[in-house]
Formats: C-alpha cells, structure tokens, sequence
C-alpha cells in the first residue's frame, strides 16, 4: 500500500531549479533510500515533505489522498516526522525534555505533566539501552554529551512524534558501529508496524543492510527507483554519476603529472586531529593536490588545523625542510601559508569595511606595517584585485556592496600581494556565480604554474576533476583512496567516496 | 534627495545642529550662555569627559560586546594618586603623571587579560573591576578629599594657555587628531576595525586578537587616567568618587557620536562632538534649575530620540 506519494514536485530558487522533477512512492512497511550526490536535490526534495519548503508545482498524496502540507506544524499533522541531520537541540535541556519537546505531556492545562514526560522519555531511551555509552542518562544536559550521543538523541526525538511517515537524514553520520545495528533493529521494527520510511545515507553497506528500494536523484530529478535487493553498488553509483562517468578528465585542463624538478611545497605525515586521521601526502611546487569526497569526511578540518586553525593530536607538517606547527594563523601566515574558505561570511569578509581593508590585513603582517598609507597601498592593492577582473567602483566602497563572486575575488587578492608559497583552499567557490568560478580556477592554475603548491578541495567534483593533478579522496577522516593520471573519473571519485570507510 | 537624507542621517551632522541649536536655546534661556568666556567653561568640562571617552571609544569599537565600566573607578583614582605624588608642587607633576599611567594601564591590563583570557565578558569584567576600584578608594582615603593640585596642573587646566584658550582644549585636540590618524592610517587602526567588525576573519587573517583586545583595554585605562589627573587640576583637590559620573556619561558621548555599541563602526570625531553635547545639555538643565531624576530623564529621552534619528543601521545593538 502506498503511504506517501509524490509526483512532478518541483522547486526553483530564482533562477536555480533545485529540485526539477521529484517522483517517489514510498509503501507501507518499506525503508526507502534516497541516493544522490551533493547538491543534486534530495534534501530538496526531503524539505518539501517536512513542510520546511513549498514547492512550485507537484502533486503530493498520503494514504492515496492529496493533501497540501503548508508548513512543518501541518506536516507533523500529517504525519511526517524527521530527524534533522543539523542537530535541532536544546543544549541547556535534559535528555528527557528535548526528546518530548515536540508535544511535551500537559497538565491542568498549564503545567508540563513531569511524570508523564519521563515516562515517555523513557520508551525511546530504553530502545539504545546499553549502546548509548557513559554519561547519557535521561536527565543528562544534551550540551554535556558527546556527538553520537546528540545524534541518537536526535533520533529518539524523531521516533518519538510516533509518525507514520519517518524521514532520517543521515542519521548515521557519529555513530559507532554497535549503535548503526541498534539503530537498524529499531528500523526494521518500525517496518514491520507498516510505517513508512525515507533514509538518507551516503553509505553502501548501509543502504544494502536496511533498505528495502532506492531511489536516484541526479542534477535535480528522480532518475528511477531500484529493488536494492536486485542491484548492486557499482550499477547505483553509475546511475548517479550519469552518462559520462567513466570518462577521464579531459587532459587539456590539469595534466597528470608536474615536472617534479622543483621540490616539494608541503608535505604532510601521518597527521591526525578532530576531524581526520593519520593522514599523509606532499605536494609538489606548481602542482594542484586535490581533495574529493563527501562533504565533512575531514577535508576542512585537515586544511583548518594545517593552517593553525584546529587542532593537532599527531604527526607533523613540514613546510620546504622545516616543521610548521602552526598554532595560530597568524604563525602559518608568516610561514608562508595561505587559506581561503568558502565560509566567507565566517571566514573570510570583514563586514562593513572598505574593500582596500580587506585586501591589506595579510600585507600588513608579512611586510610588518605599521602605519597605512592608502595611496602606497591603493597601488599594491589595485593590481591583485584586477589580476582577478574583480569589478567594482572604488576601492574605499565597503565590501558588502560587492556580489558574493566579487568578495570572494576580494578576499582572495589580499594573498596576491605578498606571494604564498602553500595555498589551501576549502571550498572556494561554494555560492558564487560561474563566470567568477571560472576566474578564481583561471588563477588558481596561473598561481600554480608560478610554483604554488595548491591544496584544494571542492564539493564539486567538476571543479576537481577539471584542475587537480592528483585526487585524494577522503573517507571517515582519512585518506581512502589517491586518484592519478587516467583514473581521475567521476565514477572513480563517486566509488571512492561511497565505499564503507 | 536620498543623499541629503543620508547626510543628514549622519551622527556627526546631527551632533553639530544639536550642539548649536542647544547653545541657542541656552542663551535664550539665560543671557551669557553661549559667551566666549563660557563656551570655554563648557570645551573644559567636555575635554575631560571627551579624553575619558576616547579609551571608551576603542573598546566599543573592537567589539566582542566591548565597554568599559570601570573609567570612572579609575579616574577617581587616578585623581587621588596625583594629588598625592604632587602634593601642591609642580614639580611632583612628572612624576604623578606616569604614576597615574601606569595606575590606568594595570587596571586596563587586567580588565583585558579577564575578558581575553578567563572569557569573562567585558560588561561583567569591567563592572567587577568598577567595585574593586571604588572599595579601594574608600580604603585608602575613606572617602575624605585629599592631595593638592600642582598650580602648574591647575594652570593647565583652567587658565588661557595659548591663544587665550586652556591647556587641556590643546590637549584634547591633540588627542582627537591622534585617535583620527590612529584609527584610519594606522595597521593598528584598521585592525581595531577588523576585529570589530568580523573577529572571526580578522583572526583567519593573522590579527593577534587577544593581545589587540588588551590593548585597546590598556588604552581605555591611560585616557582614564590622564582625565583623572586633568580632573584634580579643574577642582583642585581630590576625593573618592570625584570620577563616578565618567562612566556612564563616556559611554553616552560615544553613542551619541554614532558609533555602535556592537563594535566595528564609528570614530572618535563624532564622540567628540557627542561630549560637547552632553555638557551642553547638562549645563542647560543645571541653569534651568531642573534636579538630578529630571535631568537623568532628560538623558535618556535624548539617548533613544538620537538613537532613532540615526537609523536603524546604527541602532544599538549589543
């Protein structure tokens, strides 16, 4: 019996389709699999039927009937529960108190019913008994737990709104191994209640050991719906991939090999630290070392601690011949390294300033400045801003007159004043239009055929496969697979990136 | 039309129209008010609120919820201090002086290495800082007056100097061009500013940021502290809470100037011009005879009209 039912969804922000056309029919009793990669629409789709997204067209039916779900109250009405892979909790809260936030038990209609609410705490509780490890306890703070713990209190909090239709969004991403079995008991407990059930996971063995179908979202639209039973990896991945997988990157754009005459700019051993672990490569001088993956399996945070923003449990970083132990920016700063995030808003734009003071900061540290003279650094800045084509109509304007693209191109000129020798880029380009994306890649690769060693990672894999020279893909926090010469195919790095770490 | 608007939006603008539209009204109110003589008497009192305001200005401007409560528990003792190395003799006025700054650079040391180091927000850091100073002035002098003015400081203070006009005016515009080439053509300046307004990135940047934060801290107890020195030559002698009214009133000098209780927007010149008003208003409410709660009312009222005339962009948020 078909639980939930939707046909032609679609979704457009401006002039992005983020969602094309969605098709999906998830039956009573089914855990259904959602496969797609980064940004290709499924948590589109998942935010339609949570009612945090209206669509633009689309029919959407439960229990064979049409209905309109016009917000996330009238979803749960309708009985749609989600987790919510961005944790959705009240840290100064107990355990208890978040799981039955949602519809917390009343008394004299006034008072929270104590009582009741621990009882029912203790349903869902009792269900990770003995897997959710020291310290959790249903009067326990969730500020006070570990990750993994929040996560399963994530997960009770869903089972607790008892809903029919059940939509996980990774929910496995912090768990440990015994806590995915649990987990997965809970999963096939619920189907055999007939509920139905949407699991997103960008693990293989995962989707293989709990769901029933899959279905595939590619660039925005429902490719078809499989019997997991009946495939394999291999088949899902290609259908992800698309047409021309298998095809290597075009060799016009990044050469394979970097005449290696030059010397090593970084090399990086056994390094491990929130986040990642045990993870070794170098990097030539001119050469693009590039980061693949799913997003958050350790790149940023690797690049992070490389440039002294996180932290270092092991290992050792050697910039030319020497350690570089940076313990703080401004140390790998002046060793030479650079940083540019795609978090510009964090990372990156100092709001409200002139553009001018946002380009100079890193001058100010390498040449030592003292006093700032704007028409000695009016022609020092000038020069790496149009280096980029960087538009904009006074240097004294703030940067927040400028497009996402142009501040981007900003923050990036204030490395081009005083030359680099490592540039570590962490997602560049993520928000920014095509034409900058284009610029920003055409000066990545200048830099590096100027003797840059470049690290760079990128949540798309067009953007990897079209510059870097070598691809390491990352998987759990570690190095799971490196990608050389003819090998750099979107199918490789999709395969790489879905095995089980 | 939007431009005249904007100009005339800004804090500066308004402060200037606001300063000579209540100089009218003083006048009009009681004849001599806005007299040379006078007016001098005001750009005193205003230059011993506007030094203390300029620490305050640094602080607020590096952001992170910055201010300073404890000027005036530092200018009170900073005032004492003096009038006790001095005693009276100009020549203990060298000394005093670097007594004094080094007084007000501990204190801001420490109110800077609470905030960066212990993360104790500045409100409360600098507040706590406030009650520890006023229980060690009463300790030390049990509240009765004590230490005399150097003549030569008291000279300074209250006598034409140069042009006819008192020392401290030379001085305070000393200072204002100073915190002017500071802020805008300093790597120093433009930092205060990045910090301010993004930490985060500043620090991405390689801005030391705990070493700027404290500083800017020590800066706040320097100003405060010359101000105390400068105070005990205006009234000759010192006593334990000669400065308690800095504190608030160096905070609304600085708002009133448009610089924004959220960091990383404004400057020193419209601080200046927000002082200038502040002893403007107050001298006229004391003329009119309108008491202390009155007066206190009419603060407030000015506080949040001023800040609704300047928009919400540079509305105060903390």
């Amino acid at each position: 019996m078909s639980k939930l039912k939707l046909s032609g969804v679609s979704k457009a922000y401006g002039a992005t389709l983020a969602l094309r056309r969605g098709d999906l029919e998830v039956m009573a009793g089914e855990v259904h699999v959602l496969m797609g990669s980064n940004g290709s629409g499924k948590s589109t789709l998942c935010k339609i039927i949570a009612g945090s997204v209206r669509p633009d067209a689309g029919k959407i039916l439960i229990d064979n009937r049409p209905i309109t779900i016009t917000g996330p109250r009238s979803a749960r009405g309708h009985g749609i529960g989600i987790f919510y892979q961005e944790l959705s909790l009240a840290a100064h809260r107990s355990v208890e108190e978040n799981i039955c936030l949602a519809a917390l038990p009343i008394k004299s209609h006034l008072f929270v019913d104590r009582a009741l609410l621990k009882q029912r705490a203790a349903r869902y509780i009792r269900l990770f008994e003995n897997v959710a490890g020291e310290g959790f306890s249903a009067d326990a703070l969730v500020g006070n737990l570990r990750p993994d713990q929040r996560q399963l209190v994530e997960i009770m909090k869903a089972l607790a709104s008892e809903a029919p239709i059940l939509i996980f969004d990774e929910p496995t991403s912090a768990l440990d191994r015994a806590q995915v079995d649990r987990f997965f008991e809970i999963l096939r407990d619920l189907k055999r209640q007939d509920r139905g059930i949407i699991f997103i996971s960008h693990r293989m063995d995962e989707i293989k050991a709990v769901g029933d179908r899959v279905t595939i979202i590619r660039d925005g639209e429902t490719i078809t719906t499989l019997n997991l039973a009946e495939t394999d990896a291999a088949s899902v991945i290609r259908l992800m991939v698309g047409g021309s997988g298998d095809m290597p990157a075009s060799q016009s754009s990044a050469p394979a090999v970097v005449d290696l005459a030059d010397g090593t700019a970084m090399i990086v051993h056994d390094l491990s630290g929130v986040g990642f672990r045990n993870v070794s490569f170098d990097v030539a001088k001119g050469e693009i070392l590039g980061f693949g993956g799913l997003h958050g399996q350790g790149q940023s945070a690797l690049l992070r601690a490389i440039f002294g923003a996180g932290s270092i449990s092991s290992g050792e970083v050697l910039i030319g011949d020497s350690r570089l132990d940076a313990s703080s920016p401004r140390d790998a700063i002046r060793r030479g390294c650079a940083y540019v995030s795609g978090d510009r808003g964090r990372d990156g734009v100092i709001s409200g300033r002139p553009i001018i003071e946002n380009v100079t900061p890193i001058h100010y540290l390498r040449d030592r400045l003292m006093i700032a003279r704007p028409s000695k650094l009016r022609d020092k800045v000038a020069p790496a801003l149009e280096s980029m084509h960087t538009k904009f109509a006074s240097l004294f304007h703030p940067i927040s007159s400028l497009s996402g693209g142009n501040q981007q191109k900003v923050i990036i000129a204030r490395w081009l004043i005083d030359r680099p020798d490592v540039l570590l880029l962490d997602d560049p380009t993520k928000g920014i239009d095509l034409s900058a994306k284009a610029d920003l890649f055409a000066l990545i690769r200048q830099l590096a055929a100027e003797g840059l060693g470049i690290l760079l990672y990128s949540s798309e894999d067009a953007e990897l496969l079209g510059n870097a020279n070598r691809i390491l893909v990352f998987n759990g926090g570690s190095v799971s697979r490196e990608l050389t010469g003819a090998d750099r195919t979107r199918y490789n790095l999709y395969q790489a990136a879905y095995e089980a770490a | 039309m939007t431009r005249i608007l904007t100009f005339v939006r800004e804090p500066l603008i308004i402060a200037l129209v606001l300063i000579a539209a209540l100089l009218y009204l003083g006048e009009m109110l009681s004849p001599g008010f806005a007299s040379g003589g006078q007016v001098l008497r005001l750009l005193i009192v205003a230059s011993l609120l506007g030094i203390v305001a300029a620490g305050q200005n640094v602080v607020i401007l590096g952001g992170r919820e910055g201010i300073d409560l404890s000027v005036g528990g530092v200018v009170s003792l900073s005032a004492i201090i003096a009038g006790n190395v001095m005693n009276g003799a100009d020549g203990g006025i060298v000394p005093a002086i670097l007594a004094c700054l080094a007084a007000g650079a501990f204190f801001g040391l420490l109110n800077g290495l609470g905030v960066t180091l212990l993360r104790i927000p500045p409100l409360v850091m600098t507040l706590g800082m406030l009650g520890v100073l006023q229980g060690l002035l009463v300790v030390i002098r049990m509240g009765i007056p004590s230490g005399r003015a150097a003549p030569g400081l008291s000279g300074f203070v209250t006598q034409p100097f140069f042009f006819g006009i008192p020392g401290i005016i030379w001085l305070w515009i000393a200072i204002g061009v100073l915190m002017a080439f500071m802020l805008h053509r300093t790597v120093f300046g433009h930092r205060i500013y990045a910090i301010g307004s993004n930490e985060h990135a500043a620090y991405m940047a390689g801005v030391p940021v705990r070493l700027m934060r404290i500083a800017l801290f020590m800066i706040s107890g320097m100003f405060a502290a010359i101000a105390g020195m400068c105070l005990l030559g205006y009234s000759g002698s010192s006593f334990a809470n000669v400065g308690e009214q800095y504190t608030l009133s160096s905070i609304i000098a600085v708002v009133f100037g448009g610089t924004s209780l959220a960091g990383g927007k404004g400057g020193y010149t419209g601080t200046m011009a927000g002082a200038i008003l502040l002893v403007i208003l107050q001298s006229i409410l004391t003329t009119v005879n309108i008491d202390e709660s009155g007066r206190q009312m009419v603060f407030g009222a000015t506080l949040l009209l001023l800040m609704m005339f300047y928009g919400r962009g540079r509305a105060m948020r903390a």
